[in-house]
């Protein structure tokens, strides 16, 4: 009887998850229908969105998920619940857009709404707290994350979300879509190694030198305060002067606006992480393993590449996991200086009150920044060799 | 042999070590004992020149340490810590083939190098070898330590409280292990210990130091029997002193001719041993036997006792 009431018994996140899922259901638009790009829209409710069939499915599996998230612990079903929640809003989001709009209609926009976000976030929640309390392997991690890049890329192939605003907007813009995607990448990793081929260096000599350690770590420190848009402003200035005045660095493209200085000023962000964690790393490597080392006659350069890094890699990978979920957030207020990257698109859509066009700019944005996170985290699980 | 010659090292104006001489002769055990901050571990590391010497030199073998280059020194001086200082990113196995892959042995005879070890370390190499240090107990994360730096046959072996980190039952289990291995190879043993009792137990010679002297370097019996600073005398502990020389002399110095009742001892037993089953037994006097098991002669409660004392 106890074990019965036990597992029947609320699960907390689980009530959160199937309130949010009812007020979307019942209280919020599915999707929202524009006249054109830029108006003000008009909320559909799920009934008005799909053919009753299709909204009374979507209807039906979501409260199933409701109900399955509040009563039933066990993370695989409560994975699988979510999963299929995810699997029927999807589809259904790109289905409606076709339903939404009038044939033959091309001005009129249909985007997801609050009611669509809102399941999206509750069915995600509960995958990410199924996922957790699963406590994958850093293989199986990985894993999932293909699983789920290869849904949402088979969707975007097929052709079931051509008629959303989103894609629209991408599909006036695929030729700079691609560009800029190109041109955020290598700002966010093109900074994030130099970040490395320097800090690391500087990082090793601040655990030998005690002394220098200090005057680096502020130094950096000091850099890590000033905001963004004041760094790029502060280096137009020197890069601009450098452009006028050494052929090469003109020829190299280093100009006061544009990729260099945004570039630039994210290496500098880079650094702090990248030292820092190097030196910690370095520091809490045990004594006894460094003088047992050092007795056994290895030279400093086999202790550094055979004993001290190895040991200090899982906390440098932080820092680099630290370095690259920042970078690919920053790039993107490297458009606002001629940087190039998926921050032109935020900012054109800001300009033109175009919301779809902004969040053109911002879901690739974020999704990179989730991906790079949850990669590095299983690679620095699979760096931690032989710890308990 | 190691000879040590008026060493001596100085931090600014402290004195860590004062012109210590000491030979220590091939295949032997010597163990350093005194107070911490005695300067005993700064002795050791000039062996190896983990600590380069302000003055006076080490001869392995007739030849100046200073001479060889300090890894190439290293990798032929084994080298054990307190807390052992496993790499724990690596296992029991790369562990152990340190040395050996420094010195760039071919595989195969790493791998037979790294069995044959555990085997003699009593470490089971289908079950240990490829485990991670975290996962051994105590005593078998000293027995690869110890393992690790005989791994490439070295014939000195300098340890700096190698037991300190085990409970007392596994430390006198490893200690009698250490010795029976180091009379097996002959191997010359440097051990710096502040437990006396060790230094009875594992010493061949006993150098006791204080206050970066060398006191005085002798056999444990000459220790006991005549010491030659009160500081020393007080070191060994006066009240001790009867039971730790009944302890380092055998049944067979105080063999009676005769017969007696009871449970024969072993004439390879220490004196304290037969004292011990004397005084447990209420009998004056015990048969002793040989390993065969043959009756030799007797032990008695007086004989024991006379030898109990520094001879007159």
């Amino acid at each position: 009887m106890s074990s019965l009431r036990s597992a029947l018994a609320l699960d907390r996140l689980g009530s959160v998850i199937a309130v949010l899922i009812g007020i979307a259901l019942f209280a919020s638009p599915f999707v929202v229908y524009r006249a054109n790009r830029i108006v003000a829209g008009e909320g559909r409710m799920l009934a008005d969105a799909l053919p009753p069939p299709g909204a009374v499915g979507v209807m039906i599996v979501a409260l199933g998920v409701a109900l399955c998230a509040a009563l039933i612990r066990a993370p695989l079903i409560r994975l699988a619940a979510a999963t299929i929640g995810l699997c029927a809003i999807f589809p259904a989001v790109g289905f409606s857009a076709g339903f939404v709009t009038p044939p033959g209609n091309t001005f009129a926009r249909v985007s997801p709404s609050l009611g669509f976000w809102l399941l999206a976030l509750a069915f995600a929640l509960l995958a990410a707290d199924a996922l957790t309390r699963l406590r994958l392997g850093p293989w199986a991690r990985l894993a999932a994350l293909a699983v789920a890049a290869g849904a949402i890329g088979l969707l975007l192939a097929s052709g079931a979300w051509n008629d959303l605003s989103l894609l629209k907007e991408y599909a006036s813009r695929a030729d700079t879509f691609w560009r800029e995607a190109r041109e955020h990448l290598w700002l966010a990793f093109g900074s994030m190694v130099a970040a490395c081929l320097v800090g690391l260096p500087l990082g090793i000599l601040g655990h030998r030198v005690p002394r220098l350690r200090d005057a680096i770590l502020q130094g950096l420190n000091i850099v890590q305060t000033i905001p963004s848009i004041a760094l790029f402003g502060i280096l137009i200035a020197p890069l601009g002067y450098l452009a006028a005045h050494v052929p090469l660095a003109a020829a190299l493209g280093i100009r006061g606006i544009g990729a260099a200085p945004a570039f630039i000023a994210l290496f500098l962000y880079s650094l702090l992480p990248v030292v820092a964690n190097t030196v910690t790393g370095l520091k809490q490597v045990p004594p006894a393993v460094t003088d047992a080392a050092r007795g056994m006659g290895l030279s400093a350069r086999q202790r550094l590449w055979q004993v001290e890094l190895p040991l200090a890699l899982p906390v440098i990978l932080t820092g680099i996991r630290i370095v690259l979920v920042q970078n690919l957030g920053l790039a993107t207020v490297a458009a606002l200086i001629g940087g190039g990257g998926f921050g032109t698109f935020v900012f054109q859509g800001i300009g033109q009150t175009a919301i779809d066009l902004v969040l053109l700019g911002a879901i690739p944005t974020v999704a990179l920044s989730f991906a790079a996170a949850i990669i590095l985290d299983a690679v620095v699980d699979l760096t931690r060799r032989g710890s308990p | 042999m190691i000879e040590i010659e008026h060493l001596s090292k100085r931090y600014g104006a402290t004195i860590v070590v004062d012109d210590v001489s000491l030979r220590i002769d091939e295949g032997t055990i010597t163990v350093v004992v005194g107070t911490s901050g005695a300067g005993k571990s700064t002795l050791l590391r000039m062996i190896n020149r983990l600590v380069e010497p302000s003055q006076g030199r080490v001869l392995i073998d007739g030849q100046d340490t200073m001479a060889i280059p300090e890894d190439q020194l290293r990798h032929r001086i084994g080298y054990v810590i307190q807390g052992y200082g496993l790499f724990p990113h690596r296992t029991v196995a790369e562990n152990i083939a340190t040395v050996p892959r420094l010195l760039g042995w071919d595989k195969r005879k790493i791998a037979a190098r790294v069995e044959e070890l555990l085997d003699l370390f009593q470490l089971d190499p289908a079950e240990f070898a490829n485990k991670f240090p975290h996962e051994l107990s105590g005593g078998q994360q000293q027995r690869v330590g110890v393992a690790r730096a005989l791994a490439a046959r070295p014939a000195v072996l300098l340890m700096d409280e190698p037991f300190g980190a085990l409970d007392p039952v596994i430390r006198s289990k490893a200690q009698d292990d250490l010795v029976a291995i180091q009379r097996r190879l002959g191997t010359t043993v440097v051990l710096v210990t502040h437990d006396m009792n060790e230094a009875f137990q594992l010493g061949d010679r006993i150098a006791v130091m204080d206050q970066a002297r060398l006191l005085q370097y002798a056999t444990p019996a000459e220790l006991l029997t005549r010491p030659a600073e009160a500081f020393v005398e007080q070191l060994v502990g006066t009240a001790e002193r009867p039971f730790r020389l009944l302890s380092l002399r055998t049944v067979r110095e105080a063999l009676e001719s005769g017969h007696a009742e009871g449970e024969p001892i072993p004439v390879t037993d220490s004196l304290r041993d037969a004292l011990s089953r004397l005084i447990w037994a209420g009998r004056d006097a015990l048969p002793v036997a040989d390993k065969s098991g043959a009756l030799v002669g007797r032990i008695s409660v007086q004989g024991i006792v006379a030898h109990g004392r520094a001879a007159p």
